[in-house]
């Protein structure tokens, strides 16, 4: 379809000339994600500033038929924001105010295209803190990360978005703005709303204004890093760990490939020859982080490490952590395409996933380079492959059809933290029963009758 | 002209978005064509025939200020600010320059004494110089109708080059310690005569002969971020020349240095001035950096408070962000606060903040903005492009702050007597004599 000057003219008046984009060159920096395969053309970019004016876009929208793509930074690694329908990208980066941070009650309520880290700076100014971290949070925004029900490594202790909604404001496909929820932890009323939007991808309302649940900072944080010569060894270490009653607040692993990588580009002095690493944090108060430190110096040691210690300064943790974001970047930019999987198994079901993911790659002869978040059981296996390669691109593909088979098969999830979005759309069904998925369908179609948000992603058509 | 840099260095870009949290240009106009993810996806789209080199495409790639922010951020080290250099280069290649640019980048930039001579009969109107410290502010500002209402420093009179002898000898009682070339650039040379002074007179100080040689052109910066490689590498061959035997070249211009520390990345591998470029590249220094490395210790000072911005062509392009500020704690009597955001780039990136006025603007509010809350009396910087964009924010905001060149704060321990002030001085006393003690 092709917009009509009188419905671009009618969405200037709702957002100024200066809120939307129509140039085909501005167009196309929003028709991709942070994928390499998804592309969508869309027509017009609007930046809403107000939920009112949210409101008249949707309604305008969905009046005329149009699909709209909710956007926020577009740091997915999904698809799922991608607009592959056209029409309307509504792009949220411009309400970007943190309304109010009530140290009291400890909530915050902000708009939804802040960016996580400059809400993280904010907080952290009040000693407060709000633990769910995707990898993204440089540039993620919160609407988008409410979408998509981020989470990172903080999740083996502190949960994942989800865990901290207590309300929002949401436009529905009609223009209808609904209050939902509230600023306490207790709160039965009704069916969970807030809950049901994050992580719904933009497909059933556009959420313009959250109210996110709050910790003290801790005290006190410690790195320690272990090295392992194999990659099973290293899994039953973080599992010991945590049912020997320790919970780090992060249990990071990474193999020998990427460690590799990052030291290429940025040396920060990691183990060329470690086969894998295991980068824990503990915090909370003094005392505590310094028991746990010991403890879990000891259980590696004890499980076989070659090498476990607390890093030797904040520096040093720091470069770390800061090796850790850059996992996936050296993934990517090392090979022409990294099909980059988000498989999560319960935590003592690690071991046995981390040997089935290299018995898939000696079965399929491709390379899988693997870092994730051990502690929770959420591993990124990505499978190195080029499209071009028409022959190795199907052995790779094959290869992550059996990653999500045998993360099923131990009872877990095709989906930890980046969503289905179009990357993982077709695996729905071995995930969910017809019938969960018609109850999904179902859902859409009350929130969204005429189907304008964010069509296509989630479910194939039938 | 072989190119370069390859523009498949585009396609390392994995899309991450991380450049998207420090790039100044996105984090005030939230446009993703604005943005190295964004443009590195057009410039690949651009090298493999889905988009036509065209006017609009020019346009995207000009909205990059060259600061180098999201090549520190990139986790894959994709050189963002050098692919939309290259990407220019290689649309002037194709479509040539418009006749604006070929006027100032062919015709003036690179011709410095058809440059001194425009300049000098400008000079000679009133108001558009400084000469005795009371100059007609509504006729310079008159001039900023070519600006977009960038209030442009008003020339020096005379230029720095009537004002320093060739040769400058250190004062009495300091160890010679050996020879260096002083690189103006075209700010010290023509705007900021004084602070050029103050520069050399620094080194001097610093147990250094410096020299001013005869017949530098602009660095060429300007021409070779614009795209006119051909041009740019003329002036870097021509600056070449003339400073290859100087053991040591030093400038108070973090654009200039940023510039000249990159002439080898300017010609091909094969290319026989490769090899001289480098070698010049490895002799050129930053004033701080400079004087850091020779122990320099400045004056004390009467109790200041005072803030620095870094500027982006000295703390991205060249990872100098210490030396000037241990330079400026080294001074006793100077308080200094810590500005908060000090590498936030102030929004200039030369002709970027006339040709995108309205960003270059909302980028240098938050500038000001920083810089209230400090409550300096001064903020340093050390890059005449910043200074001319932190007094246009200054002014424009109202704020209470001078803002000067490091080279006004750092003065040596041991003055020269003073000279009895001649007619062509500067708006400030030159503090040292004419010619070599």
């Amino acid at each position: 379809m092709s917009l009509s000057a009188s419905t671009l003219g009618k969405l200037r008046h709702i957002v100024g000339a200066k809120g939307l984009l129509t140039a085909h060159l501005d167009l196309a920096s929003y028709s991709f994600d942070g994928t390499s395969n998804w592309q969508g053309m869309p027509e017009v970019v609007v930046f809403p500033t107000t939920t009112e004016q949210v409101s008249q876009i949707l309604k305008l929208a969905t009046k005329q038929g149009i699909p709209v793509t909710p956007r926020g930074a577009g740091s997915n690694v999904s698809g799922g924001s991608v607009p592959v329908s056209g029409g309307i990208v509504l792009c949220t980066t411009r309400m970007n105010k943190i309304i109010d941070i009530d140290t009291a009650n400890f909530t915050v309520t902000t708009e939804v295209g802040v960016v996580l880290n400059d809400l993280n700076q904010a907080l952290t100014r009040h000693n407060l803190f709000f633990p769910p971290d995707p990898q993204s949070f440089l540039t993620a925004t919160i609407g988008g990360c409410v979408s998509e029900n981020a989470g990172g490594p903080y999740a083996v202790k502190y949960g994942v978005f989800k865990h901290y909604i207590l309300g929002m404001i949401a436009v529905l496909p009609t223009g209808a703005i609904l209050t939902l929820g509230g600023n306490t932890v207790k709160n039965v009323t009704g069916y969970d709303l807030p809950q049901l939007l994050c992580g719904s991808e933009g497909t059933l309302a556009v959420i313009t204004q959250v109210t996110l649940r709050l910790l003290p900072l801790p005290p006190a944080r410690q790195t320690v890093l272990a090295i392992f010569n194999d990659m099973v060894t290293a899994g039953k270490a973080v599992h010991r760990v945590l049912s020997e009653g320790i919970v780090p607040a992060k249990m990071e692993l990474m193999d020998n490939w990427v460690i590799r990588r990052i030291e290429e580009v940025t040396p920060l002095g990691l183990p060329l020859e470690a086969e894998t690493i295991i980068l824990f944090e503990l915090d909370g108060i003094p005392e505590a982080v310094g028991r746990e430190t010991e403890g879990v110096i000891n259980i590696c040691q004890q499980e076989g490490a070659m090498e476990a210690r607390a890093a030797h300064d904040a520096k040093e943790a720091e470069n770390f952590w800061a090796a850790r974001r850059a996992g996936f970047s050296a993934i990517f930019g090392n090979t022409p395409i990294a099909l980059a999987e988000d498989v999560t198994v319960p935590p003592s079901q690690l071991p046995e996933m981390i040997d089935r993911i290299q018995k898939i790659a000696k079965k399929y002869d491709v390379t899988i380079v693997t870092l994730g978040h051990a502690g929770d059981g959420n591993l990124h296996p990505c499978v190195l492959t080029d499209e071009k390669n028409a022959e190795h691109y199907g052995r790779a593909e094959k290869a992550v059809h059996d990653i999500f088979s045998t993360a099923l098969d131990l009872g877990g999830a095709i989906s930890g933290e980046h969503g289905i979005g179009l990357g993982k759309k077709q695996f729905l069904k071995q995930a969910m029963s017809p019938e969960a998925i018609d109850l999904l369908r179902g859902i859409k179609k009350v929130f969204d009758p005429k189907g304008i948000l964010n069509p296509g992603k989630i479910w194939e058509e039938a | 002209m072989s190119q370069l840099l390859s523009l498949d260095e585009a396609s390392r870009c994995m899309k991450c978005g991380f450049c998207m949290s420090s790039c100044p240009v996105y984090t005030v106009d939230h446009i993703e064509s604005h943005v190295a993810r964004g443009r590195n996806v057009l410039i690949r789209w651009a090298s493999n025939s889905t988009i036509p080199l065209d006017g609009a495409y020019g346009e995207r790639l000009s909205y990059c200020l060259l600061c180098g922010r999201c090549e520190a951020v990139c986790p894959a080290k994709v050189p963002s600010a050098a692919i939309t250099v290259a990407a220019r280069t290689d649309l002037v290649s194709k479509r040539g320059l418009s006749w604006l640019q070929r006027f100032v980048y062919r015709g003036i930039l690179k011709h410095r004494n058809l440059m001194a001579r425009l300049l000098g009969l400008a000079s000679l109107v009133p108001g558009v110089s400084v000469k005795d410290g009371k100059p007609l502010r509504h006729l310079a500002d008159s001039v900023s109708i070519f600006t977009k209402g960038l209030s442009i420093p008003r020339l020096s009179r005379p230029f720095l080059s009537t004002r320093l002898p060739s040769r400058m000898a250190p004062p009495k009682g300091v160890p010679v310690r050996g020879q260096v070339a002083i690189f103006p650039g075209c700010a010290f040379e023509f705007f900021f005569a004084d602070m050029g002074e103050k520069i050399a007179f620094a080194l001097t100080e610093a147990g250094f002969e410096v020299v001013y040689p005869q017949g530098l052109t602009c660095c060429g910066l300007a021409v070779r971020s614009a795209g006119d490689l051909t041009t740019a590498q003329l002036m870097a061959q021509h600056n070449i020349e003339i400073l290859s035997h100087f053991d040591h070249i030093v400038t108070g211009c973090a654009t200039c240095s940023s510039a000249m520390k990159d002439y080898g990345k300017w010609f091909p591998e094969n290319d026989e001035w490769q090899q001289r470029a480098s070698s010049l590249s490895a002799k050129v220094s930053d004033l701080s950096e400079f004087l850091v490395g020779e122990g320099f210790q400045p004056k004390p000072t009467e109790p200041i408070t005072v803030t620095y911005h870094d500027p982006c062509h000295l703390k991205w392009r060249q990872a100098i962000s210490d030396e000037p500020r241990r330079l400026l704690g080294s001074i006793e009597g100077l308080k200094y606060v810590e500005m908060e955001g000090a590498d936030q780039c102030c929004g200039l990136g030369g002709a970027f903040g006339i040709t995108h006025r309205e960003v270059s603007l909302a980028i240098q509010a938050k500038k000001m903005q920083s810089i209230r809350k400090t409550g300096a009396q001064i903020v340093v910087t050390a890059c005449p492009g910043c200074l001319i964009q932190l007094r246009d924010g200054a002014r424009r905001h109202d704020l209470p702050v001078e803002v000067m060149h490091i080279s006004q704060l750092i003065r040596g321990q041991r003055e020269p007597p003073r000279k009895p002030r001649s007619a062509g001085d500067g708006e400030e006393q030159s503090p040292h004599p004419k010619s070599a003690p």
